[in-house]
């Protein structure tokens, strides 16, 4: 094991606000690491996932596989799947599930390259273990929320991440289907896949999730073993 | 066939294809409120241009290109909403436009103000044509090259940043293709109507198709038969270019809505 994700006295303001929203945040969370984090609205919960990937703004230093975020930024997040809280699409939006599951692979491939018959198999891939491959020429405005949760997890997959950051993963789901994602992201952490994820319910975590990390009011306030009384 | 005529089509086609295809981003993004912004700024600088007896193709360039830069920060700062900055711009914008045409000193530039307010047959040359027809096959180009960067943009910005594509460049790239076209358009159609020929044709393309390469290849065909059919009308029953264009690209946008397959339930 070796550390995958490093934060070191990281706070994040975001724009026009006097108070950062997470502050003085130091964490390491080692590779294969199943991680999820809890706390109340407000918290910073998201703010601090979307610090990990350098989405917004931050002081103090990140490294994710021991490459420094500020600097490469942009190589860090081709090893990062991210799935937002609550995406949600119009219903004019111009694509189509394979299309947006692809969309993962844009930043992998790099500049001046097309999709190759290897993509296409990744994407079939993370499409059948998601079970949304029987919607993959349906439009994405046109799913129900849980299908869309379930797409936007397999775009997260399609970079074959070295870490996955997950926001609410479980909203939209019903219990079937949190009982299914739970078994897959189970299987993913088995196969050495880091996670940390973000939960409102402590009730939906994972028996694979071993740490648990409260925040409140942007602090650390507790970082704790995680066992599931049966 | 007058060689005025044969320059006029082609410049239609041409600003059809180049208005259209940014617009397809535009509409996108929802930024059809910063074309709108950019399309009274190139107006403004345009008219500038004449008062101060300088390009005006070169300052509506300027003005437009610099609303689109001067947008985020200035939004970042004062703390608002993007739209709200937009509304104050345009009014500026407009404002400005209409002074400076208040100021042009000869009653022989008048002709020139209006067109580039309304739009003209005749302003079209073939220096113009050239121009627009290295514009369109920039943009035809970008977007063949980028073209799974754009999509990835138009889909979420910040899911394609998050997987690693560094979108800052390519959102720069096409406001600043959208400033170009803007201003090489104004002769054409005009400082008031130039967005509607970004929005209308794009929004029409939307309607149909969930394939964005259907929509960029459809969307400049919209627009060529917006421009072409604009100055039919324009050349038959001697209206304003730029408003027969806006006309003819409503009542199309209109009927998309109402055939649209993507608004029939079930």
């Amino acid at each position: 094991m070796f550390p995958m994700v490093e934060l070191k006295d990281v706070s994040t303001v975001y724009e026009g606000e006097k108070f950062p929203s997470i502050r003085n945040i130091t964490l390491t969370i080692q590779q294969g690491e199943f991680v999820t984090i809890v706390g109340p609205n407000g918290a910073g919960k998201t703010t601090l996932l979307e610090t990990v990937n350098g989405l917004l703004p931050s002081d103090g230093s990140i490294a994710v596989n021991n490459k420094n975020l500020k600097t490469d930024g942009t190589l860090i997040r081709k090893g990062i799947g991210y799935v937002p809280q609550e995406f949600a699409c119009d219903s004019l939006t111009p694509f189509i599930v394979e299309d947006v599951v692809m969309m993962g692979r844009y930043g992998k491939m790099g500049l001046l390259r097309s999709p190759t018959k290897e993509d296409w198999t990744i994407v079939q891939g993370v499409m059948s273990f998601l079970s949304v491959d029987t919607l993959k020429h349906t439009p994405v405005g046109k799913l129900s929320g849980g299908q869309l949760q379930k797409v936007m997890i397999a775009r997260a997959l399609a970079v074959e991440p070295e870490v996955l950051l997950l926001d609410e993963p479980f909203s939209n789901l019903d219990m079937k289907s949190r009982s299914e994602l739970t078994e897959k992201l189970t299987a993913l952490n088995k196969k050495g896949l880091t996670i940390l994820m973000v939960i409102h319910d402590r009730a939906s975590i994972p028996s694979a999730c071993k740490r648990i990390i409260t925040l409140e009011q942007g602090e650390i306030v507790s970082d704790k073993k995680f066992k599931v009384i049966q | 066939m007058s060689d005025l005529l044969v320059l006029a089509i082609l410049g239609a086609v041409l600003t059809g294809i180049s208005c259209s295809l940014v617009g397809s981003f535009v509409v996108r993004m929802n930024l059809s409120s910063l074309g709108f912004a950019m399309s009274h700024a190139a107006f403004a600088g345009a008219a500038l241009g004449l008062v101060l007896s300088l390009d005006p193709l070169g300052l509506a360039i300027v003005f437009s290109i610099g609303v689109a830069v001067l947008l985020g920060p200035l939004a970042e700062k004062a703390n608002l909403p993007t739209n709200v900055i937009l509304g104050v711009i345009f009014s500026l914008m407009i404002s400005l436009g209409l002074i400076f045409i208040n100021l042009i000193p000869q009653t022989a530039m008048s002709s020139v103000a209006l067109s580039i307010l309304w739009g003209s047959i005749l302003g079209m040359t073939v220096t113009s044509v050239l121009r627009l027809l290295v514009l369109s096959v920039a943009i035809v180009l970008v977007y063949w090259l980028f073209f799974k960067e754009f999509q990835a943009i138009m889909f979420s910005r910040k899911l394609a940043e998050a997987s690693g594509i560094n979108t800052r460049p390519f959102y720069y790239l096409i406001l600043f293709l959208t400033g170009i076209t803007v201003a090489f358009s104004l002769k054409l159609v005009g400082g008031l109507l130039v967005f509607a020929l970004m929005v209308n044709p794009a929004s029409s393309a939307y309607q149909f198709f969930y394939d964005m390469k259907k929509i960029t290849i459809v969307s400049p065909l919209i627009g060529i038969l917006c421009c072409v059919s604009g100055i039919t009308i324009s050349f038959l029953v001697d209206l304003p270019v730029g408003s027969s264009i806006a006309v003819v690209s409503s009542a199309i946008f209109a009927v998309a809505v109402i055939l649209s397959p993507k608004r029939k339930r079930g």
